[in-house]
């Protein structure tokens, strides 16, 4: 069971640091941030979780999207250079003023879809090797049972349960 | 701007928007789901080739220059993506090499692997290299580089046998080893030169220190040397080629090293033309060296595909020969040499990729690849043996096929710039490789039929399989039968993208013409369409004076 401090802390950072991630992510066009440096933050935030709530929970949660997140960011930041060919060159940047009733005036471009490519994969990739690392510090970890671990699965995480890939690890051992 | 240059972002989005999709819709699924990404995965590959000649059309046939700059930010500051008929050519060769490998693999890859996310890594390591061939940046070539890397590294360690483990860690530590010193090789362009611009590299490089030249040619020799497996530096490729399924391998032979000859090419021609002439003695015995240890390690090997990946090693060598005699010519044309590299290439990368598919499909019927056990193949496979055996010859450089037009040009002109010794060292090596494919074809399809495994093959019962695996062998059969009975046309064409290649002046004009102009720099005396070749640039560097860049 993780420690009280933990779980408290937990409570009060997460929220903190996927709003700083948001912060980051939009500052990031003109000052420095940007898509890398949030996506490491809110990964930062889902490491908490696991170290606060267990792997399983976190995994049971989220894991089976993070090969989906890798590969929607990927298909948004690809996009946003696809977009930059209706102002004729790949890659070029297209903006858009947008009136927001509250903050006012917004730029809004196809940078910033970009950045949110960027974050999408850098958020998924980092907590799946978040996971995975968690997953192989347990196995580690002598069992009181000395039975090898049942979640020892590859890092493509279609199949959640894992189960086609135990026979393998057991057989290795 | 055109929409043609935008063209160049092609063949880098279209893998990878593929991947994503593929990844994104990754969740939902069990079989059917492979079989989706099997469609996708042959659509990108078709749309890729499609894309790929209609660059090549343009840039090797037209001999047009492509500059793509991203979002239209100019040469110094933004990304620069660069295709001519060089980088077009080894396109299309990838572009050919990557779908003719891909129904073999769909035939001969498990389920288990393909879960394991097979089909995107496939077009990862396609974007990866061609990202590489289209990279007008030191650092974005470094970065494609890595790209590629970490597919391979995957590729080649998925399934997770000890053996694909062991191979593994040796390839990625070798290969992790060669980006450093690329890492360093590009440091030391920044720090010295102020840009990793390609072209302002090869602008400003005539200008700067004769230690800086020195020191960044031979780190970046040191960099794609061992990328492309030559004399000293190739122990990664032996150590891991045989290891991981046959599909993988046969992709590999056909497009890893090619990424280090490629950047060979393109850095000895645009960034240090003269020491081609300078470091001809080493970079010919590194070249015959090359082709002697690849061919006679060939004949100690014990299985098919070792002795291949040791001929992959050998023909680098001839590749590099032609590239060493790239700017000399007695009776023949300057660029002579280049092209003869070039067409070399493309044969060899058709012919290798058939060969190891072919090799490979033996070693799924027989269940083993070891020579000593397996034999008698010809009496269930003719197909199958009549292929390898015209595929060999092929490699071993027989007429029709393509074998014997690439070697003859370059034998040509080796003996034309009275380069006996190496001349003499290709030929032994053009013998021994007859000699280990006539060893081969032996054990493996000739005599009384042995099948070391007592386990019936997967693929000897299925016939779509088997289909699957042969079609693409008879087809780059084909294809290097008709580069070589067409042999005249292609060397023609070969010759034109090494001539364009070798014109620096307009390599770095299409990049960034506005430099060029600002600085009133032109470095005519580099211009080496002509005759004519300086062997010194000192005269260059004491009539321009101080540098037009701030120093450092």
């Amino acid at each position: 069971m993780p420690e009280l401090y933990l779980r408290l802390l937990n409570r009060i950072l997460t929220p903190l640091l996927l709003l700083l991630a948001i912060y980051l992510l939009l500052r990031g066009h003109n000052l420095p941030g940007g898509g890398f440096i949030a996506g490491l933050m809110a990964a930062a935030a889902f490491e908490l979780q696991i170290l606060s709530r267990g792997h399983e929970r976190v995994r049971r949660s989220i894991g089976p999207y993070l090969n989906s997140g890798i590969g929607l960011g990927l298909a948004i930041a690809i996009c946003s250079g696809f977009a930059g060919l209706l102002n004729g060159v790949f890659f070029k940047g297209l903006w858009f003023d947008l009136h927001v009733p509250l903050l006012g005036e917004l730029a809004v471009g196809t940078p910033v879809i970009f950045d949110l490519g960027v974050f999408l994969v850098v958020v998924s990739v980092a907590t799946s090797y978040l996971l995975g690392l968690s997953r192989v510090s347990d196995s580690a970890a002598p069992n009181p049972d000395g039975a090898p671990s049942p979640e020892l699965s590859d890092s493509f995480e279609t199949d959640p349960t894992g189960v086609a890939d135990d026979s393998r690890v057991r057989n290795k051992r | 701007m055109a929409l043609n240059a935008n063209l160049l972002a092609a063949p880098v989005a279209a893998p990878l928007l593929t991947a994503a999709l593929i990844l994104l819709f990754a969740r939902w699924g069990g079989r059917t789901l492979i079989r989706h990404q099997v469609a996708l995965t042959a659509l990108a590959l078709c749309l890729n080739l499609g894309i790929v000649l209609t660059l090549f059309y343009g840039a090797a046939v037209q001999g047009r220059r492509f500059v793509l700059q991203f979002g239209n930010w100019t040469a110094p500051f933004g990304i620069t993506a660069y295709g001519d008929g060089l980088s077009a050519t080894l396109l299309l060769m990838t572009a050919i090499v990557a779908l003719a490998v891909y129904p073999f693999a769909v035939a001969t890859i498990d389920y288990h692997r393909a879960r394991m996310g097979f089909h995107p890594l496939y077009l990862f390591l396609l974007m990866g290299v061609n990202g590489a061939f289209l990279s007008g940046d030191l650092f974005n070539l470094y970065v494609f580089f890595e790209v590629l890397l970490m597919a391979s590294f995957v590729l080649l360690t998925i399934g997770a046998q000890p053996a694909q483990t062991n191979s593994g860690i040796r390839y990625v530590v070798l290969n992790l080893l060669a980006s450093t010193v690329f890492l360093v090789a590009a440091g030391v362009a920044y720090g010295t030169l102020g840009s990793l611009n390609m072209a302002q590299i090869a602008e400003r490089l005539p200008l700067a220190a004769p230690a800086v030249r020195t020191v960044f040619a031979g780190l970046l020799m040191v960099a794609f040397g061992s990328k492309a497996a030559l004399f000293p530096l190739f122990f990664w490729l032996p150590a891991s080629y045989h290891t991981p399924p046959p599909a993988v391998t046969a992709l590999f032979g056909g497009l890893l090293t090619k990424v280090g000859i490629y950047t060979l090419f393109r850095s000895f021609t645009l960034f240090f033309p003269e020491l081609l002439l300078s470091w001809q003695p080493a970079l010919l015995t590194i070249a015959g060296a090359t082709m002697l240890v690849g061919a006679l390690g060939a004949l100690a090997q014990p299985g098919i595909r070792r002795v291949l990946s040791f001929h992959i090693i050998s023909h680098v060598g001839f590749i590099l020969m032609g590239l060493a005699v790239a700017l000399s010519g007695n009776s023949l044309a300057i660029g002579f040499g280049l092209g003869a590299a070039i067409l070399y290439l493309c044969h060899h990368m058709i012919i290798k990729t058939a060969l190891i598919m072919a090799g490979g499909a033996v070693e799924l019927y027989m269940g083993s690849d070891r020579l000593a056990s397996i034999g008698g193949l010809v009496t269930r496979q003719p197909l199958l043996a009549f292929l390898f055996f015209m595929a060999s010859i092929s490699l071993a450089g027989v007429p029709p096929f393509s074998g014997f037009v690439s070697k003859l040009s370059l034998l040509q002109i080796t003996l034309d710039t009275h380069h006996w010794v190496v001349s003499g060292v290709s030929l032994f090596a053009s013998l021994l490789t007859m000699i280990n494919m006539m060893r081969l074809w032996r054990e493996s399809f000739w005599g009384d039929y042995s099948r070391p495994s007592r386990v019936p093959s997967r693929i000897l019962q299925s016939t779509i399989r088997q289909q699957l695996m042969l079609i693409p062998v008879g087809a780059l059969v084909l294809l290097s039968l008709g580069l070589g009975i067409f042999g005249e046309r292609a060397f023609n064409l070969t010759m034109r993208v090494a001539q364009h290649a070798l014109d620096r002046d307009a390599y770095i004009e299409a990049v960034s013409p506005s430099t060029l102009h600002s600085s009133g720099l032109r470095s005519g005396a580099f211009n080496v369409t002509g005759p004519k070749f300086p062997d010194s640039s000192t005269h260059l560097f004491a009539s321009l004076g101080e540098p037009p860049w701030p120093a450092r």
